[in-house]
């Protein structure tokens, strides 16, 4: 298979107005006799649906939740990073641009990060427009801050909850084409299969997961929003919901899946606290503007954290990496935590935890600053640990927050599936190797805003569709092959809860796929993985009935699924014999176990096409061509 | 420190929107303090699951009191008895040993059962398509710095836009109101000099819609504030009802 | 002129006719408060105020009508209301506890309200359709008040009311949309002062006519 990345020629900063200039359009009075299905109602999904309902077409959106307004955007809690120069710093969207690509460790396509900073300042406008009540400086202008990876303030923001705000934005003005008739909404649908007729995406098989009944629907394309796969860590940042099913189950119909290994770990969650546990909670990285991270200088140092002086702490990212301090970015945090706590200087109970302090910042502008600027995020954490973190430092410890990786699409964002268009976190293109934070959101509403209502016109007029209907053989068998599935794993009564597996599979995947991996590893965790998928199908116990409201049967599927992507996963990570951003080989580090890049033999998208059951898939290399930036050796010293 | 202890709970039970519902009792032994209550409700569930018997439907989603999905009464509270709290949020160390705790739906006419404690709040999307939005296609947008807006408007629009859209509000209303819900999308907007051109229809929409969708009058008990997990404020009904005033009054919209 | 109907025919648009028939009887009991502080000055005092009264002729009957008509818009309105309300929550809660919004003062507000409805027909009945031709108003008020049960129901009703202005002197501010910061707490004395002044008021004077007569 050649992968055909359809990035158009010409300079960089010409790209993208002449790939829209060439796209075909169809015409306005056209666009209502096109069905669109969505899948997925976060910043991607639900900005796509709206944007593409506004233009005419005819919409079926779908969410997994009981409304569109609770997709998991809603926690991103930083914000969303735009080249607007409005500090006059010296910002640009050439600058954001390499940012974004040297972030990602120079794994990302140039075209699509360059595009993404072009589109970032219009997601501004849109937003204020929709009503986003970002921050504002006294004068009434938008207030900027800065996150990691960036030395420029770029990112707006809406207190704590920016993902909230430009959910409800998207929500809202999805909810207006709901009104008008142009969007039919489904929601607590969980999408369960693709189906492919002559090649090209023409509907989606899902389970109404009130009724538990399957569904049939037809379209002209499919737009899958779904999310990333974090979950198959079983304890991550992610809802309980976020799965990796649909795009899963749209990999085995024939959509390449990119770089699964490509995870993101945040480094500021807090810290784990017991073995019931169900999920890990982020504090936004905007904390590190203010907050200092440290550890005690003497490993097994049990002190209170307020009797250890000053000359007895380790202030290890601002000693170690001057020039960024505490905004180093995610990945390099992470892993510089994992190291002070694998060289036993970890704090609290389970001394898997590092502090960070906010006590300086107090002291400098104000206790009434800090609380303005973090309120509500201070108060989640004491909500939750019982700890004032105005008295004593955060503890806090890295998680699984963002999967890079995704199902492989071109420029237009559509997958090897004709037809089949994948947004957002599911999608693999812009992060690269590693994501810089308020970046997420950035993409997410880009793809639905400004690239999707283009492209898929390009696609829509350019390519001869043939009319279906859900009584189509391909239609039939899915809905077949779904309800089998349920069948099967009702029917297994074993012994063991669906939960009870998926912590088993998000441990190893933790221990050996996590923020570090060796081949070794590696390799044991596949035999490890295969072992508990095949004990999973003989002992797993189901309670209930698959026609109901069955919340054991939805999170059984999708277990089932992660039990099989992690098997890629470790697939796309023993492949790539280097380490870059958040895929770190030890094997593979510079002097100063920094993640340590082969640009000669990995500079590609590894995307994995599935070749059946019981086949070892096959990987397919899209060669990454940087003309514009020099690869260099990422330092944030 | 960790530490554990021993509940009796009395949870609803009812097996579809149609079917007659009654509280179950069930222990929960060992429960560590650390627990988020959904995480308690897990628990739970698990020993059901492994007893042969069909666990507790709940919803939930982020758990971390962002999304709105989860939601109960507990001893009589929406979302429990910590303030601005949601019930993924409450944690047992608010629960002493021994304690005997009654989960409840949310009850309105408005939301349905849907199985449990799982309710359907389709109504408050129904209230949102009636105007609670701008008009602002996607593209063509002036500068995001044209209009300049007061830092103390923003934040004011900011405090009614934390709305989560739970529900808690019409779940502690003794008359079962949407009132807070509705007030806090539309202060959010009608705060916005964006939001200000559709203010008078989107006023009289939205509440047309919430009153047909059976929901109860405000009459100003202050539950609905008192149980927000967002802590936001009945000054936002206030200022619905002056749009509310304006609009019938001063308006030509229908 | 269906806008008005439309107008006040919604959940708010109802609550505004609260608001302002509550407002224009808080108007009401001022003026009628002021009148009878003329019960201290003594029978001479207080039967030349009447007589005033009913020297205004048909401007009287005008009030009294009006107020007749306020009188049913509120009660109308706040039956349906109560009614609405009632059905909104069809299945209860178990369990019932209040967050902290809610005073005894706001959750009795519909049985206030009816308690209110019920005194106001035997205040009425027994002095106001009362025949006059024999006797002063001052003296059918001390004979009433002569009576130890007649003067408890007072005492007892005007607490009700007193519980009923607690809550709704606020609450038709907020109504009324004027919830402002600066405001708000001054709204809420008012509302403290305004139902002792009333409960107190109004509550003092059986008392005080049984022991001058």
């Amino acid at each position: 298979m050649q992968l055909n990345a359809n990035i158009p020629g010409g300079p960089l900063a010409q790209k993208w107005d002449r790939h829209r200039f060439e796209l075909k359009l169809v015409n306005p009075a056209n666009k209502r006799k096109f069905n669109i299905i969505v899948v997925g109602t976060g910043l991607a999904g639900g900005s796509a649906a709206a944007s593409l309902a506004e233009l005419g077409y005819n919409v079926k959106s779908f969410c997994i939740q009981d409304t569109p307004r609770r997709a998991h955007s809603i926690a991103a809690q930083g914000g969303i990073n735009a080249a607007k120069n409005y500090q006059n710093e010296g910002d640009s969207i050439w600058r954001l641009f390499y940012d974004t690509v040297k972030g990602g460790d120079f794994r990302a396509r140039e075209a699509n990060v360059y595009r993404l900073a072009q589109i970032s300042n219009e997601i501004i406008d849109q937003c204020v427009a929709q009503g986003v009540p970002f921050a504002r400086d006294y004068g009434g202008l938008l207030a900027n801050r800065s996150f990691g990876g960036a030395q420029v303030s770029r990112t707006f923001y809406a207190r704590g909850q920016t993902g909230q705000q430009l959910l409800l934005g998207a929500y809202s003005a999805l909810m207006r084409q709901v009104a008008q008739g142009r969007v039919t909404m489904f929601p607590r649908r969980e999408m369960l299969d693709i189906v492919v007729i002559d090649g090209q995406a023409r509907g989606i098989i899902v389970r109404n997961l009130i009724t538990g009944e399957t569904e049939r629907h037809a379209a002209d394309a499919v737009v899958m929003c779904t999310g990333g796969y974090g979950n198959v860590f079983f304890l991550s940042t992610n809802a309980m919901a976020s799965n990796v099913t649909a795009a899963y189950r749209a990999h085995k119909k024939g959509a390449l899946f990119a770089n699964p290994c490509f995870t993101q770990i945040h480094p500021t969650c807090i810290p784990v606290h017991g073995t019931y546990q169900s999920k890990l909670t982020l504090m936004s990285e905007s904390l590190r503007n203010d907050g200092r991270v440290w550890v005690p200088l003497k490993p097994g140092d049990d002190r209170r954290p307020g009797d250890i002086p000053e000359d007895e702490r380790d202030y290890y990212l601002e000693n170690k990496y001057p020039s960024f301090g505490n905004l180093v970015p995610r990945d390099v945090a992470s892993r510089n935590s994992k190291e002070q706590c694998d060289k036993s200087k970890g704090v609290g109970e389970t001394h898997l935890a590092v502090y960070l302090d906010f006590k300086d910042a107090i002291q400098r502008d104000g206790r009434d600053v800090i609380e303005k600027k973090y309120g509500n995020l201070f108060q989640m954490y004491e909500k939750i640990t019982a700890e004032n973190p105005y008295e004593t430092p955060m503890m806090i410890y890295p998680a699984v927050h963002y999967t890079m990786g995704g199902l492989w699409v071109d420029y237009n964002l559509m997958s090897s599936v004709p037809g089949l268009f994948v947004l957002g976190e599911a999608n693999f293109s812009d992060h690269g190797a590693n994501r810089l934070g308020a970046s997420a959101l950035m993409q997410g509403l880009a793809d639905g805003y400004f690239v999707i209502p283009y492209t898929i016109g390009g696609y829509l007029a350019g390519t001869p569709l043939k009319p279906v209907n859900t009584d189509h053989y391909e239609f039939k068998d899915a809905d077949t092959a779904v309800n089998e599935m349920t069948r099967k794993l009702l029917d297994i009564n074993g012994s063991r809860t669906v939960d009870d597996f998926h912590r088993e599979l998000g441990m190893i995947m933790w221990d050996y796929c996590g923020m570090a991996r060796n081949n070794d590893g590696l390799a044991k965790a596949r035999g490890m993985i295969q072992k508990l998928r095949e004990k999973f199908w003989r002992d797993v116990t189901i309670p209930g009935q698959g026609v109901d409201f069955n919340q054991s049967l939805e999170r059984a599927g999708r277990v089932a699924d992660f039990l099989e992507f992690a098997e890629l996963m470790i697939l796309d990570a023993l492949e790539r014999q280097e380490s870059c951003g958040g895929h770190f080989n030890e094997g593979f580090q510079t002097d100063e176990n920094e993640a340590l890049r082969d640009d000669d033999n990995f500079c590609h998208v590894s995307a994995w096409e599935h070749r059946g059951a019981g086949e070892e898939p096959v990987m397919h290399k899209e060669p990454l061509v940087f003309e514009n930036v020099k690869l260099t050796q990422r330092s944030y010293k | 420190m960790t530490k554990t202890i021993n509940l009796t709970l009395k949870i609803w039970r009812q097996s579809g929107p149609g079917s007659k519902g009654r509280l179950e009792t069930y222990i929960a032994n060992t429960i560590s303090t650390d627990m988020s209550f959904l995480e308690m409700l897990d628990v739970v569930n698990e020993q059901l699951t492994l007893d042969g018997k069909e666990p507790i439907a709940f919803d939930y989603d982020c758990r971390e009191g962002i999304c709105g999905q989860c939601g109960c009464v507990v001893n009589g509270r929406p979302h429990g008895p910590e303030n601005g709290t949601t019930l993924c949020q409450l944690h047992m160390r608010h629960f002493s040993d021994g304690d005997t705790i009654f989960v409840e739906p949310f009850r309105a006419r408005a939301f349905k059962i849907v199985k449990d404690l799982v309710i359907d709040r389709s109504p408050l999307d129904k209230i949102i398509q009636a105007g609670g939005y701008i008009s602002a296609s996607t593209g063509g947008c002036q500068d995001a710095n044209a209009i300049l807006i007061p830092q103390d408007t923003a934040e004011k629009a900011m405090d009614a836009a934390a709305c989560i859209g739970c529900g808690a509000c019409v779940a502690a209303c003794p008359n079962a109101s949407a009132m807070l819900f509705v007030s806090a999308k539309v202060s959010h907007l009608v705060l916005l000099p964006q939001g200000r051109p559709e203010a008078a229809q989107r006023v009289v929409s939205m509440l047309k819609t919430m009153d047909e969708l059976c929901f109860g009058n405000c009459s100003n008990e202050r539950e609905c504030e008192a149980e927000c997990p967002k802590e936001i404020s009945i000054i936002n009904i206030a200022r619905m009802n002056r749009e509310y005033i304006k609009a019938g009054i001063a308006s030509t919209v229908q | 002129m269906q806008w008005i109907f439309d107008f006040f025919g919604s959940s708010v648009g109802k609550k505004l006719m609260m608001a302002l028939t509550g407002l224009c009887f808080i108007g009401f009991l001022t003026g009628h408060l002021i009148g009878n502080l003329t019960l201290y000055g003594g029978r001479d005092a207080f039967n030349a105020y009447a007589e005033h009264l009913h020297a205004l002729g048909p401007v009287i009957t005008l009030v009294e009508w009006g107020l007749l008509t306020l009188a049913a818009i509120h009660v109308f309105t706040g039956m349906l209301l109560f009614l609405q309300n009632l059905k909104a929550r069809p299945v209860r809660y178990a369990i019932n506890k209040s967050g902290g919004g809610r005073t005894i003062s706001s959750a009795l507000m519909p049985y206030t309200g009816f308690a209110i409805l019920l005194f106001l027909i035997y205040h009425l009945l027994q002095f106001h359709f009362v025949d006059k031709t024999f006797t002063t108003i001052y003296d059918i008020v001390s004979l009433a008040f002569a009576n130890v049960l007649n003067i408890s129901f007072y005492i007892i009703a005007m607490v009700v009311v007193a519980l009923h202005i607690r809550h709704g002197f606020w609450s038709l501010f907020q109504t009324l949309g004027a919830n402002h910061p600066k405001y708000m707490p001054m709204v809420m004395g008012g509302s403290l002062v305004f139902s002792l002044i009333f409960g107190i008021g109004f509550g003092f004077l059986p008392v005080y006519i049984s022991f001058s007569g």
